[in-house]
């Protein structure tokens, strides 16, 4: 039967060879069996973890040649991500992928207190994921949102603080469209910005889009089960990982 | 609009990513202008061909862009993080392809055997004095394991062969290697992420 100690690589009796092998997997210069066992140790080694960032910032002074991309790459790099900017109007949130997440993302500093109140949640199902630009709402903000909104399919929650009579109603409609009806919200100082995070069903939170200091009608898009949403409080523009919980907006679907 | 574009020519590398997360397409040529340069070089002088050099750069930006998430910026600057992915994927296609890996490994080969010629990569940059100078400081051996290992594709292992030496001295070599050049650089005042 396994253990808690079955999860833990054994790097006890290897530590000094693993050690010895950080430059050389930092220049992908080991065998897939090797970078296994190195990927392993830097999970439990943030020392090793390091100095392989530190080995690899190295190999960028090497790399650098001075040298110019060639000019039609990035028209056809353009091209393939899509050459057409969001929509006017609303400016639909990134939702990020969460096959790929890196593992720390899910030891995200909200996510405790995110999960707590997300605990009793029913589970919707919508899977998050990357959105199709194409499917973004071209109608007027207001109409969409209640097109949302008279949807018997779509799921709603409002939004609290603690200390704080503001709140914001978000609503996900079966394509996965969301609205974040954020008027109420306190202005913030320039500097600063609104966060919107989602709960997802393995319990990480990944950030689903930056509001800025007055938001209003905000929309997101969503492709995978969610079980809750925070608007977290941030230094402009905004962080990628490790929402500040001080302040935030929570509300459980 | 022009403002929108000043606005990113100023934007640090990580509210870059963030803006890339928010699908500005701006943000991501941006990222595109200060570090594809450098990636394509890389590329280039792995792969030894054009168009797959091209084909990786194209693969690590649209990665970018539809996971920026991936880069995190305690862990290092956006330049690394790219490169880093550059050097990876030029990496597994040369592995993936025998052929092209002996061809690599033979100019591989003839670049030990000419010297240390970095200096020659770095020429037009207002660093290569002193990455040349922080290069010199190393033993004959570490230098060249390390351009073996980074520049031409190969393992440790693959390197130790070549050059006729034990796999775990040409292991510690790189290892010693890039600190003593992260030494260096950090002497002359070239800061290349703290550790």
């Amino acid at each position: 039967m396994g253990g808690a100690m079955d999860d833990v690589p054994d790097t006890s009796g290897d530590a000094y060879d693993l050690d010895e092998l950080l430059g050389a997997y930092a220049l992908d210069a080991v065998d897939a069996d090797e970078r296994r066992r190195v990927e392993d140790y830097l999970e439990v080694n943030p020392r090793a973890a390091a100095e392989v960032e530190a080995h690899r910032e190295v190999a960028t002074m090497l790399a650098f040649t001075g040298m110019d991309a060639p000019d039609d790459l990035w028209n056809r790099i353009a091209g393939e991500i899509g050459d057409t900017a969001p929509p006017p109007g609303p400016e639909l949130a990134k939702v990020l992928s969460i096959d790929d997440h890196p593992k720390r993302r899910a030891i995200s500093r909200i996510a405790p207190w995110v999960v707590s109140v997300a605990a009793a949640a029913v589970v919707a199902f919508v899977a998050i994921g990357l959105a199709d630009r194409a499917d973004a709402p071209n109608a007027p903000i207001t109409s969409a949102l209640e097109a949302a909104r008279a949807d018997r399919d779509s799921i709603t929650t409002t939004l609290v603080a603690d200390g704080s009579s503001a709140s914001a109603e978000a609503i996900i409609d079966q394509d996965g469209h969301g609205f974040v009806v954020a008027q109420e919200l306190p202005t913030l100082p320039e500097d600063q910005t609104y966060q919107l995070w989602g709960v997802v069903e393995n319990g990480d939170v990944i950030s689903l889009g930056i509001f800025g200091p007055n938001p209003e009608i905000e929309t997101f898009t969503v492709e995978g089960a969610v079980t809750a949403l925070a608007i977290t409080i941030e230094q402009a523009p905004g962080v990628i990982s490790d929402g500040n919980p001080d302040g935030a907006f929570v509300g459980a679907f | 609009m022009e403002d929108v574009r000043r606005e990113y020519t100023d934007a640090s590398d990580a509210a870059l990513v963030v803006s890339i997360g928010r699908f500005q397409q701006a943000a991501l040529a941006e990222a595109y202008r200060r570090h594809a340069g450098a990636c394509f070089g890389l590329a280039k002088r792995l792969l030894g061909d054009h168009s797959r050099a091209e084909e990786i750069i194209q693969e690590v930006f649209v990665r970018l862009w539809n996971e920026p998430n991936r880069y995190d910026p305690e862990r290092g600057t956006l330049r690394s993080f790219l490169l880093a992915h550059t050097h990876g994927r030029s990496v597994d296609l040369i592995r993936a392809d025998a052929a092209r890996r002996r061809r690599e490994e033979r100019e591989a080969r003839e670049q030990a055997d000419g010297g240390y010629d970095i200096a020659h990569e770095v020429w037009d940059l207002a660093l290569a004095g002193h990455v040349r100078e922080a290069m010199e400081t190393l033993h004959p051996g570490e230098r060249e394991a390390i351009e073996l290992a980074y520049f031409g594709g190969l393992t440790y292992k693959e390197a130790a062969e070549q050059l006729g030496e034990p796999e775990g001295t040409v292991k510690s070599r790189i290892r010693s290697g890039l600190k003593r050049l992260r030494s260096e650089l950090g002497r002359a005042g070239v800061g290349v992420g703290a550790e």
